[in-house]
């Protein structure tokens, strides 16, 4: 599966939902990820996320895709992050 | 499913927020941990103990290559799989001649039928391998009837040979001809492109290993020794034809390697850099290519297969379910 995430969290808690989210997924632009993920991973992160957000304040999104195969990734502008197998 | 990472820059690897970060001239980047499998490294790069604890505890296995691209060796962290029950079966398997034999044969088997495969695709794509398809098919004859594992190499040498020499009629272009297989280093740019896939498809191999029960020394067809491991190059003998000469073919005929690619310094001819990175492109778009896998009944990749293969032994070594290998229809 496919997923692109998006936060919005307070500054405090920023930090910490990164470097969560760095674990499984791509650093796209601030605030954005995304990559293939597992079912299981998927629960692993948002467990691990809903341990360090506060829900009255934060708000994290997932977009969820089964295949990218009808979807086509755009951009304007400078390319900050996103996925590579060579490095 | 987990990612492979290829590493062609120089620079530093480290630990960093519980992932992996990679630090080089071309800038900085994070590596999703729980997202990789196995990381192929090419450049120069520094790395301390604290990563390698970290890669261990992530059962993340790396694979170093030479500046040439030839397989330097891995760092095969420790097994988190531990079976001593695995172990004394795949030597039963070993000691007993008949039992090794069988499994040998099988592997030549794999192999001998999956080049017949990829000879007849071409075959009916007019091309003319008559008579080469004929000599292959005479020795596959043998290799059931042959009463030791050095008779069976010899064999699979042969039958190698004539495939080879169907390199030239297939891909008819006069900057990849076959001439002989020469290795160490290679002296041709097809034996080049022959030799970087098959040290890529060990390392593929190897890492499905890992990630399973059983102990990569003990080999069948390739013998046990002192030195490497053995297991992985039985298993990648079924899978080299479908998968890393259909890769040489695609690279080859759609022009996406081209004669300028290698460079000739050292004896031998070697890949440059941008050859290393197409033909792993299209290496890895094979890999996670899904076929219907016809006794599951679902799809599965072909790096899925290999790990199926794997489990088949498994069964097979318990004497649960017979080893039969992987056949390509197609």
């Amino acid at each position: 599966m496919f997923i692109i995430l998006v936060y919005d969290v307070n500054e405090k808690r920023v930090n910490k939902v990164l470097k969560t989210c760095r674990k499984y997924l791509n650093w796209v632009q601030n605030s954005v990820l995304e990559g293939d993920i597992s079912d299981a991973n998927l629960k692993k992160l948002k467990i691990e996320l809903s341990h360090i957000i506060n829900k009255k304040e934060d708000s994290v999104i997932f977009y969820l895709l089964r295949t990218t195969k009808y979807s086509k990734r755009e951009i304007m502008g400078l390319e900050k992050g996103g996925e590579n197998m060579f490095i | 499913m987990k990612k492979s990472i290829y590493i062609f820059s120089d620079g530093e690897l480290h630990r960093k927020d519980n992932t992996l970060f990679f630090e080089g001239e071309n800038g900085r980047k994070f590596i999703p941990v729980e997202n990789t499998s196995e990381i192929m490294i090419f450049g120069e790069v520094s790395l301390n103990k604290r990563f390698l604890e970290f890669i261990s505890q992530s059962e993340i296995i790396l694979h170093f290559f030479n500046y040439y691209g030839y397989y330097v060796g891995s760092y095969y962290p420790r097994e988190h799989l531990n079976s001593g029950y695995m172990i004394l079966k795949q030597a039963e398997h070993y000691n007993d001649d008949n039992k090794r034999l069988y499994l040998a044969q099988k592997f030549i088997e794999g192999a001998y039928k999956n080049i017949r495969q990829v000879l007849k695709y071409y075959q009916n794509r007019d091309k003319d391998l008559e008579d080469i398809i004929y000599c292959i098919e005479k020795l596959g004859e043998l290799i059931n009837g042959t009463l030791s594992v050095n008779e069976l190499m010899a064999i699979e040498g042969n039958i190698r040979e004539y495939y080879y020499k169907s390199f030239d009629v297939i891909l008819n272009n006069r900057d990849f001809e076959f001439d002989v297989r020469s290795k160490r280093p290679p002296k041709n740019s097809l034996n080049t492109l022959i030799s970087f896939g098959n040290s890529l498809m060990y390392t593929t191999v190897l890492s499905e290993i890992y990630k399973t029960h059983l102990a990569p020394r003990i080999g069948y067809l390739h013998s046990t020794n002192f030195r490497r491991f053995s297991l992985n190059l039985d298993i990648a003998e079924i899978f080299k034809p479908i998968i890393i000469d259909r890769v040489i073919f695609s690279v080859v005929s759609k022009n996406m390697i081209k004669k300028d690619d290698f460079d000739d310094n050292a004896e031998g001819l070697i890949l440059k850099e941008r050859g290393k990175k197409i033909f792993i492109e299209e290496y890895v778009s094979k890999l996670t290519t899904t076929i219907k896998h016809r006794t599951i009944g679902n799809n599965v990749s072909y790096r899925r297969l290999i790990r199926l293969e794997l489990y088949k032994l498994e069964k097979h070594l318990m004497e649960e379910q017979g080893y039969e290998p992987f056949l390509a229809q197609w």
